[in-house]
């Protein structure tokens, strides 16, 4: 226990040196990296939306080469460029036949790898989506008889473009419920631009030079340590009084589900680890319920969707900052970290 | 279609119960005042109410959906524009159709007030704001419109709609903010109402305590109230017989003489000093009760008016005077302005169902001396007084009520003709006297009356002249040598309900009672701009040859009639009602008088020194003595001996034995002896000399022994007296402070609760980083940095910015105390227990007073800090 505790220690320690890590290349954007940080250590996948050439890619990449692979070597990043010509067996691989052999032998595809960056995921054919997002959800692959299981430590960043939405599918919100986390990246601030504009040469550098702060067998750890983040009772009743309020909100159409809730839980605890912080605050319920919640919810129209989900956090941070102080009566309560 | 809900039922159930009906409540109430001076609303108060319920309820439940307020005002507009198109065509009759319109109209306003307030609950943010405004309003020209502003009306017309505000104000915000998923939501409604009534409660009976002793008057005033609703009553009464024989409602007859009706009750009896100058021939006069100088176009009613310019009504409650003191009122006679031919007359008036409380003498009264009635007589008479009048030489009821063709009358008229003949020009004391008696509505109506008189009066120049040509005109005949005017007790109604019934009374019926001829005769002097009055009271007749200057009142002599003002001979008598001839041929019994009221030279009220049953004398301390009509107070202590061997010695219990008197006891003593009469005090006296002066031992006729209970309350009646004289521009003052205090309250209200959040912070106990948090909070709040849609950390690191604070420090630290199950470290604690002060304090010191004053004090940042976000904001 206490050497797990010394070792949660020096990895919370090296997330934030990952976090800086990355941002020495994507400047500016430190919510965004804590975001896919979050995704990543709650075990499940992240959707970044926004225009091309926000650094959406830049990301991912960056991402995979400051994780040091299980061999030594960084962690394997894959990317899938999604058209609407691609077909199923493109990602997962196909069974070829092996002239030596006489017999027909799998050929991994490209999802076999611990990042995947599935860009514009929205100009594949839904077969093709279905195909990703069943494998993202089942964490293996099935083909004919057998079963091939993805690798430990499998994260995908997928990303669609908002502009140009002719001859897109547009996922389902049934399969965009598979992504824990949606993000919008958006443009950096001013000073911020002038900056990487001053010093573009070096982004490409830094880049190139980028250190491999964790090893995949940490994230693999964090991510085990992460369910056992202390969250507070008040906290999961704040949860459940969000996704309640989204399903009797007059202008959500759709509301969140219980798995949405579930899933909110697990990125709480992991956005307080992000945060070097092994118990849920306020803060990460604040910071999280948009990102997490608001694609799986269907709005009435675009004003519904700016103001429905800031309503309904800001009448629960209201109930919780007025709380009381109480002592945790919490059942899943683990003895400290 | 699905209609969208706005409200769920729980909320509309609160609605209902906690803003509906408070409302229906309040308008039961104000609609029951209002009918009480209304007469158009009918006296339906508990109908009219319905309606604005119903309207209420309908409106609240509709709009809890979706619905838009101007179709569904517009179609109801439609719905009523329907109905009354309807009702129209089914009512037969111009009486009928009229009475419905009304009442139909009566009815939309009430339910478009009631729907309006629904709909305002419902949806507006600032109805109650604006709707309590408007009850006010209401209220005050309710109350501006009624006859007399007293303390407890402008209470009892303004506490309840007060009261009423602050509660909806509050309740409909409580409700506006309420969260409807909390399970125990009613739980919490009245934990606030309750805790906001107490707070209510608390603050009354603090203001109440504090001004206990003004308080104390209008308390007493509101033991009074009482007896005003039941004059309410009888007025009812009275307007809704009158309205059925379709006669003028006349309101305070009711009160003179039991009811309109012809009846043969005897009211009382009087005995008249008053006589011609002869000296032997009795003079009657009519007798005063009231005057009514106002009169009300829409319910054709005259009325009494507080607001009389120079008001000379001398109108003491007799039942509160004790028994053989004075009161008297000298500003009465400087009120009637009447110098010339005027002098003092002395009545006595024995009461039979006369009310205990009611002065009655023949204008215009200024004393009263409530007097004993002779035992032998108690049975036949309640109660009697002794009233003085400053009475005018040329009154005479012979010649107001019919002269009859009396050669000694018809002579004492000329006379009197002659004397007021020297008035040549109408005048009065100043232009508001003047402005206010010779008022008269403006509409075509009244203008038929102004041709009239002008027509009659055409050929009299001096105001006299005009007075007696109205006077000819109902006494004139027409082309059939027939009575133009008759006397009628049921002079039958117009045609029209809304037609005005003197028009009708002077150029169409001609038949009526007193009040028709005094109205009209009013009428027709004041568009002549001659001053007059209406004066309702009883007419004198003299029937006994037996006993003269002894007057004998029944209840069919209730009677109104006209005084006309003439400058320097004040207000005089002129009754225009022609003869009846039916009543005047049926005289009334009279009974036999009692026995003359001796004058009485000497009142001694004090208490029992010793008594001496041999000489029969008393020593007793005087406490008070009225000698000649005088009152006198003692300057100390001062003692009489008094001669009781003939006097008659009466407790409640009937006549006693000197001897039963013992020391202590208290006594009135009275004196009629006749040595007295020459011993006339001096302008200068005090009780002293007056003592000194008198013959020891002074002969007393009467004691009068008083039992304890009398005593006390008799005392009891003193206080009272003293505190009757109601000031209540010092009552309005009070009002307005307890306002103003009220207002202080509200506004300092941030800084209490922030005293007391502060006060918790410094506590030291397990919640001491919450209560840091609160205070800091709030303190942040009020400054105009509000935390609103941000999350701690956030907020935290945003006031470091501005004042470069540790903040986020102590938030963070707060923030893993609430919810983390780890164990402080002693550093952690630490800084929690010395992030408060250092913290304020800086603050406060990176903000400029003036700011920090007035943004502190702002009660909007207050509400904003205890509001709860909406979830469709």
């Amino acid at each position: 226990m206490e050497e797990q505790n010394v070792q949660l220690e020096q990895t919370l320690g090296n997330i934030q040196k990952l976090v800086d890590n990355v941002e020495t290349v994507i400047r500016g954007k430190r919510m965004q990296i804590q975001y896919v940080l979050t995704a990543l250590l709650a075990k499940g996948h992240i959707l970044m939306e926004d225009n091309p050439g926000t650094g959406k890619t830049v990301m991912a990449k960056t991402l995979a080469k400051s994780i040091a692979g299980i061999q030594g070597g960084e962690a394997s990043f894959k990317r899938i460029q999604f058209t609407p010509d691609l077909l199923p067996m493109d990602l997962i691989g196909s069974h070829i036949f092996d002239d030596v052999k006489k017999e027909f032998v799998f050929k991994k595809g490209p999802l076999f790898c611990n990042l995947l960056l599935a860009d514009e995921i929205n100009r594949a054919s839904p077969k093709v989506q279905s195909a990703l997002l069943e494998c993202m959800a089942e964490h293996q692959i099935t083909m004919g008889e057998t079963t091939y299981p993805l690798e430990k430590l499998f994260f995908t960043i997928a990303t669609q473009n908002p502009v140009e939405m002719e001859g897109t599918y547009p996922l389902p919100a049934a399969q965009l419920d598979r992504f824990f986390i949606k993000i919008y990246f958006g443009y950096v601030d001013e000073d911020t631009e002038l900056n990487i504009y001053k010093d573009y040469l070096g982004i490409q550098n830094n880049l190139d030079t980028i250190k491999q702060v964790l090893t995949m067998n940490e994230i693999l750890f964090l991510q085990q340590q992460t369910e056992k983040v202390f969250i507070h009772d008040e906290i999961i009743t704040g949860v459940r009084n969000i996704v309640r309020d989204t399903r009797k909100h007059p202008d959500i159409v759709l509301g969140a589900s219980t798995r949405s809730g579930i899933t909110f839980l697990k990125c709480l605890k992991a956005f307080a680890l992000v945060n070097g912080r092994t118990f849920v605050t306020e803060d990460d319920l604040n910071q999280l319920t948009s990102a997490v919640l608001e694609h799986r919810m269907i709005f009435r129209n675009k004003e519904a969707k700016q103001k429905a989900l800031a309503g309904i956090l800001s009448k629960e941070l209201d109930r919780l900052s007025r709380l009381k102080i109480t002592t945790n009566a919490n059942t899943y309560a683990q003895s400290p970290l | 279609m699905k209609i969208g809900r706005v409200h769920s039922w729980k909320k509309v159930l609160a609605q209902l119960l906690l803003l509906a009906l408070p409302t229906v409540i309040l308008f039961f109430y104000l609609l029951w005042n209002l009918n009480r001076f209304y007469t158009i609303l009918e006296n339906e108060w508990l109908k009219q109410g319905c309606y604005f319920m119903v309207g209420i309820v309908i409106a609240t439940v509709f709009y809890a959906w979706r619905f838009r307020f101007i179709t569904t005002v517009a179609l109801l507009v439609l719905i009523y524009f329907g109905i009354y198109h309807y009702v129209g065509s089914i009512t037969v009759g111009e009486f009928d159709a009229f009475y419905l319109s009304v009442q139909f109209i009566v009815f939309i306003f009430l339910f478009s007030a009631g729907w309006l307030a629904g709909f305002g609950f419902s949806r507006s943010k600032y109805f109650t704001i604006f709707w309590s405004v408007l009850l006010l309003t209401v209220q005050i020209v309710v109350v501006s419109k009624t006859s007399d502003i007293k303390v407890n009306a402008l209470i009892s017309a303004f506490a309840p709609v007060l009261a009423y505000s602050f509660y909806i104000i509050y309740t409909a915000e409580l409700i506006r903010n309420m969260n409807e998923d909390e399970t125990r939501f009613s739980c919490f409604i009245i934990k606030r109402i309750t805790g906001f009534l107490l707070v209510m409660l608390v603050m009354f009976l603090v203001i109440f305590n504090f001004f206990k002793s003004d308080f104390k008057a209008i308390e007493k005033e509101w033991g009074n109230a009482q007896a005003n609703y039941d004059k309410g009553n009888d007025k009812k009464e009275n307007m809704n017989q009158t309205d059925a024989h379709g006669n003028m409602s006349n309101k305070d007859q009711t009160k003179l003489s039991g009811s309109l009706s012809k009846d043969k009750q005897l009211v009382f009896v009087a005995k008249l000093d008053n006589y011609f100058d002869d000296g032997k021939t009795p003079n009657p006069l009519y007798f005063t009760s009231c005057y009514y100088t106002k009169f009300d176009t829409l319910t054709q009613t005259f009325e009494r008016d507080s607001l009389m310019p120079y008001n000379d009504l001398f109108e003491p409650d007799v039942s509160r005077i004790p028994l053989y003191f004075a009161k008297s009122d000298s500003v009465v006679i400087k009120n009637t302005f009447a110098t010339k031919n005027r002098k003092v007359v002395i009545a006595d008036v024995y009461k039979v169902i006369l009310p205990p409380s009611k002065y009655m003498a023949p204008s215009t009264g200024f004393f009263c001396q409530p007097m004993s009635v002779p035992r032998e007589y108690k049975e036949q008479y309640k109660s009697s007084y002794r009233a003085k009048m400053w009475v005018s030489e040329l009154n005479s009821a012979y010649f107001v009520y019919n002269p009859a063709g009396n050669v000694q009358l018809e002579k004492f008229q000329e006379l009197r003709f002659q004397k007021l003949r020297e008035v040549k020009k109408i005048a009065g004391p100043d232009k508001k006297f003047m402005d206010y008696y010779t008022f008269m509505p403006r509409n075509a109506e009244y203008k038929k009356i102004t041709e009239l008189a002008r027509k009659v009066t055409a050929n009299s120049p001096l105001p006299i002249d005009k007075m007696i040509a109205i006077r000819d005109y109902f006494l004139s005949k027409d082309e059939y040598k027939q009575p133009l005017f008759k006397y009628s007790d049921n002079p039958g109604i117009p045609g029209l309900p809304s037609a005005n019934k003197l028009t009708y009374f002077l150029f169409e019926n001609r038949k009526g009672y007193c009040a028709y001829f005094a109205g009209a005769t009013l009428f027709m002097l004041r568009s002549l701009g001659i001053p007059s009055r209406v004066v309702a009271g009883y007419l004198t007749v003299d029937r006994s040859s037996k006993n003269p200057g002894w007057y004998w009142f029944y209840a069919n002599q209730a009677h109104a009639w006209v005084q006309v003002y003439f400058q320097d001979y004040g207000w005089i008598d002129f009754d225009t009602t022609v003869p009846d001839v039916n009543t005047q041929q049926a005289t009334q019994p009279d009974g036999t008088p009692p026995s003359n009221m001796p004058q009485t030279y000497l009142v001694a009220d004090g208490e029992v020194i010793n008594v001496d049953t041999t000489k029969k004398q008393i020593q007793m301390s005087v406490e008070k003595l009225l000698y000649h009509d005088k009152d006198f107070l003692p300057s100390g202590k001062r003692e009489i001996l008094t001669d009781v061997s003939i006097a008659t010695i009466t407790a409640d219990t009937g006549a006693v034995k000197l001897s039963s008197l013992k020391k202590g006891m208290h006594i009135t003593a009275v004196s009629f002896a006749e040595i007295l009469k020459n011993i006339l005090p001096d302008k200068k006296d005090n009780l002293e000399a007056v003592v000194n002066r008198l013959p020891l031992p002074v002969p007393i006729d009467e004691v009068k022994v008083m039992s304890k209970e009398e005593l006390q309350k008799r005392n009891k009646k003193k206080e009272e007296a003293v505190g009757e004289p109601i000031d209540w521009i010092k009552a309005g003052w009070v009002v307005l402070l307890v306002i103003a205090m009220l207002v202080v309250l509200l506004f300092l209200s941030p800084w209490f609760i922030w005293q007391f959040l502060n006060a918790k912070a410094g506590s030291v106990n397990s919640q001491k980083a919450y209560n840091s948090y609160r205070a800091s909070l709030y303190y942040l709040n009020q400054l105009g940095y509000s935390r609103d849609n941000k999350g701690p950390q956030e907020y935290a690191y945003s006031i470091d910015l501005k004042f470069g604070s540790e903040f986020s420090q102590f938030s963070s630290l707060y923030q893993k105390v609430k919810y983390s199950s780890q164990p402080l470290s002693e550093s952690d604690i630490s800084t929690i227990n010395e992030f408060y002060k250092p913290f304020i304090k800086l603050v406060r010191g990176k903000t400029k007073w003036t700011i920090r004053f007035s943004k502190f004090l702002n009660i909007y940042n207050t509400i904003h800090y205890f509001s709860h976000p909406k979830l469709n904001s």
